[in-house]
């Protein structure tokens, strides 16, 4: 598509701009592309990643919603070394500049930031491996049973953390705790491994959700400051402060450091925090007051502003995506496989327990237990029972 | 032509495929709801199909953003249906995934229609109509002529002319590139006759629904599903479907397809209104058939009942078909107006009634139905009344 001749001489003016400013970063090739495929990438993660019907209805609720202009997909750009971002067609001219100020950010984040040197930039090459391992297992094995497999694997992949590398403490989590212990069939062991590196992938990116939202945002918002006149430039401003809660916290954290620091300490942060440590040190009360921030409680309808309160549930969020705690009990006897629920405080959707379980039984394929609510639930050949 | 994968395509038809699998399993009780049609589309209580990840109950604490902080109105696909506005949980925001949605499925009231007819035909196991209906069915001595154009039609009739050309203006203003690009879906142009000239491939049809009895669920569940299943064969029986509804209770009202499916039960009944208001509805069609649908539990107020009779014969000797349906969730016997058309139903020719008690009798009421189609096909027309044509 020849219109992205349009955009060259602005790509290299703010990715000239960034350089100067001490920014560094892999070559990115940009494509101009229409909202199907946008939301088709952002719904899969990955542009060729393999078919799951799980990431059919996330495709469904984003197109709808683009259609109802109810939300658009702000920017996409891969981890991937060379990098590639998307532009749409659609967009306005500038819309499409503040995209490419945006990735800029990113793509810094991406070279420079240390929870990224170890990560995998070849993943674009990856997921089309594992979509042939998928398709050639699925000739092989019946699609009824790999995709079978594929929703219990992507159930338990959200245990992945790929911060994480001491033995001990990935054993508690369940996906590496399966990988190393279930009783799994060869084809078996090699699709969790599949599911278990994208989602890994994808676990890095969120554990600097905030961190890397927020830097492409600071960066982009200074960018531009340079770039546009001012009358354009109000009129981002306000746009800059309307976005999703990641962009704005991670925004306002940076500009916080830049105005107490200085420039060259925002650069110090993006290379060496994560979400975690930003949060603790940066998020403070007035910043979670400006955010609207706070913890609530649906059940008294009661907010609550505590900054500890707010930094812990944040940073445990982060930590367990927003799902509950769950870790593996090690030792005890090597057939039942029993898991625990850490905050028993708070209480898990019934309803869902056995289906979990199920899930999990499958692939470990002998008594699974969960501690929670106050209750041991058993998943075994019986099916699901509780006590 | 672009020759691309459409991979979420692919991957939201799997998801698709399955959500039907779950909604046809949920389809009587979805059919219950009182108000069917909300916004014209059909709301369930069924959330969108998630992976059995674990997750908090309703009840605990949550990390969530007001009205005051920013970001409103995106990303609301995190929110939690607290009945509380201002507040938005932020777990999938933060989250980065899309997991702990809490979105209801709503389908389009046409998919929705689409879903039952396949559950129910499969059902009843009636045939299911595979002969297309455009031009095939009415007898007549012209060959159609294709001699204008629709947004809707069969593949064989494609104008590539119009197709094309609507292709290329769709991507210069989506895509802003000169591509043809052609998704028969968005672009397909087609040949069709001049619907005027081809008025016999129209039908009007009325349906009546009895409000002034106790509507159950079970009583709407049978008039509901006999409807679509009516509807199933109407479609490819005319390509050209005009449809009117009308409600009674002490007097008759035309009412919207959507008010239709969310009428609330109330006040005395007079059947007598019903048929009325259906023969006034006649004013000035066109249609080449018309029909009349009635539903009652035939439990009229007894100072209406000679009118009622009236009335039906009158309506008769205007519609092409009336099929009486006598709404019988609770199989009791068939009293009151009902026994009586039961009785006279037998001496006309365009007459049907069906006890309709469950998917057994609305297979019964639809051989009766089919059987009348097919009569009418092999004769050119149906019957006496023809002649006024």
């Amino acid at each position: 598509m020849g219109t992205l001749d349009a955009y060259a001489p602005i790509i290299d003016r703010i990715e000239a701009l960034a350089r100067a400013r001490g920014l560094s970063f892999e070559p990115v090739y940009f494509r101009v592309t229409d909202s199907d495929e946008l939301a088709e990438v952002a719904s899969m993660g990955l542009p060729n990643r393999f078919i799951h019907w799980y990431w059919g209805g996330a495709y469904k609720e984003l197109t709808t919603q683009q259609n109802k202009e109810v939300f658009s997909i702000l920017e996409l750009v891969l981890n991937t070394r060379p990098s590639h971002a998307f532009l749409r067609a659609s967009n306005t001219y500038l819309q499409n500049v503040l995209v490419i100020a945006h990735v800029v950010g990113h793509v810094d984040f991406f070279a420079n930031n240390h929870w990224y040197r170890k990560s995998n930039k070849n993943m674009l090459n990856e997921a089309e491996l594992h979509a042939r391992l998928i398709r050639h297992y699925e000739a092989r094995f019946g699609k009824e049973r790999i995709e079978k497999l594929l929703d219990a694997l992507l159930t338990v992949a959200t245990t992945v953390n790929a911060f994480e590398r001491s033995p001990e403490a990935r054993r508690r989590r369940l996906i590496y705790f399966l990988e190393e212990k279930a009783p799994l069939e060869d084809f078996e062991r090699h699709l969790l491994q599949a599911v278990r590196e994208e989602a890994e992938y994808f676990d890095l990116i969120q554990r600097t959700h905030i961190i890397n939202e927020g830097w492409a945002t600071f960066v982009e918002a200074d960018l531009l400051r340079e770039i546009l006149d001012p009358r354009e430039w109000i009129s981002i401003s306000v746009q800059l402060s309307s976005r999703p809660a990641p962009y704005t916290i991670g925004y306002s954290l940076f500009k916080a450091i830049k105005d107490g620091r200085g420039f060259d300490a925002a650069l110090e942060v993006r290379t060496y925090y994560e979400d975690v440590m930003l949060i603790q040190e940066a998020l403070s009360e007035d910043m979670i007051r400006r955010l609207d921030i706070f913890v609530y409680d649906p059940k008294e309808k009661k907010k609550s502003y505590d900054v500890q309160r707010v930094r812990d549930m944040l940073i445990e969020q982060k930590q367990f995506k927003g799902q509950p705690h769950v870790e593996v009990e090690l030792g005890g006897n090597h057939r039942d496989l029993t898991l625990v629920h850490k905050d028993e405080e708070r209480k898990l959707e019934p309803k869902r327990i056995s289906l979990f379980l199920k899930a999990v039984h499958s692939l470990w394929r002998n008594p699974v237990r969960l501690r929670a609510n106050g209750k041991v639930y058993t998943y075994d050949r019986r099916g699901f029972s509780s006590t | 032509m672009s020759l691309r994968i459409h991979r979420g395509r692919i991957a939201q038809h799997k998801h698709d495929q399955l959500l039907r699998e779950y909604l046809k399993q949920n389809l009587n009780e979805l059919i219950q709801q009182k108000e069917l049609i909300i916004d014209g589309r059909v709301k369930t209580q069924i959330t969108t199909l998630d992976l059995p990840t674990l997750r908090y109950g309703e009840e605990a604490t949550v990390l969530a953003q007001g009205q005051g902080g920013a970001g409103q109105g995106q990303g609301r696909g995190a929110g939690r249906d607290g009945g509380d506005e201002e507040v938005q949980a932020l777990g999938g925001l933060l989250g980065g995934d899309h997991h702990g949605r809490e979105l209801r499925v709503e389908l389009d009231f046409d998919e929705f229609v689409r879903l039952a007819q396949e559950v129910l035909i499969d059902e009843i196991q009636l045939p299911p109509l595979h002969t297309v209906g455009r031009a095939g069915e009415v007898e007549t001595d012209e060959m159609p002529e294709l001699d204008d154009l629709d947004r809707i039609g069969l593949r064989p009739d494609l104008n590539l002319e119009e197709t094309m050309l609507h292709s290329l203006l769709r991507s210069v203003r989506e895509r802003g590139v000169l591509d043809y690009d052609v998704d028969v879906r968005q672009d397909g142009w087609y040949f069709v006759e001049d619907p005027v000239q081809y008025r016999n491939h129209r039908s009007l049809e009325v349906y009546v629904l009895d409000i002034s009895g106790s509507m159950r669920g079970e009583y709407l569940a049978l008039v509901r599903k006999t409807i679509f299943v009516l509807w199933y064969y109407l479609e490819r029986r005319y390509p050209t479907n005009l449809r009117r509804y009308i409600v009674f209770q002490d007097a008759a009202a035309e009412k919207t397809r959507d008010d239709f499916f969310c009428v609330e039960s109330s006040g005395g009944t007079h059947i007598s209104s019903g048929f009325e208001k259906a023969v006034e509805l006649l004013e000035g069609a066109t249609e080449y058939d018309k029909f009349l649908f009635l539903f009652s539990d035939g439990e009229t107020s007894s100072g209406d009942f000679d009118v009622a009779k009236r009335r039906y014969e009158d309506a008769l000797s205007r519609f092409d078909l009336i099929c009486y349906g006598h709404v019988n969730p609770g199989s009791r016997g068939i009293g009151g107006f009902s026994e009586y058309v039961q009785e006279t139903a037998r001496k006309y020719p365009n007459a049907t009634f069906a006890n309709l008690v469950d998917v057994g009798t609305i297979r019964a009421a639809m051989v009766d139905f089919l059987t009348f189609l097919t009569q009418e096909r092999s004769d050119g027309h149906a019957g006496r009344l023809r002649t006024d044509h």
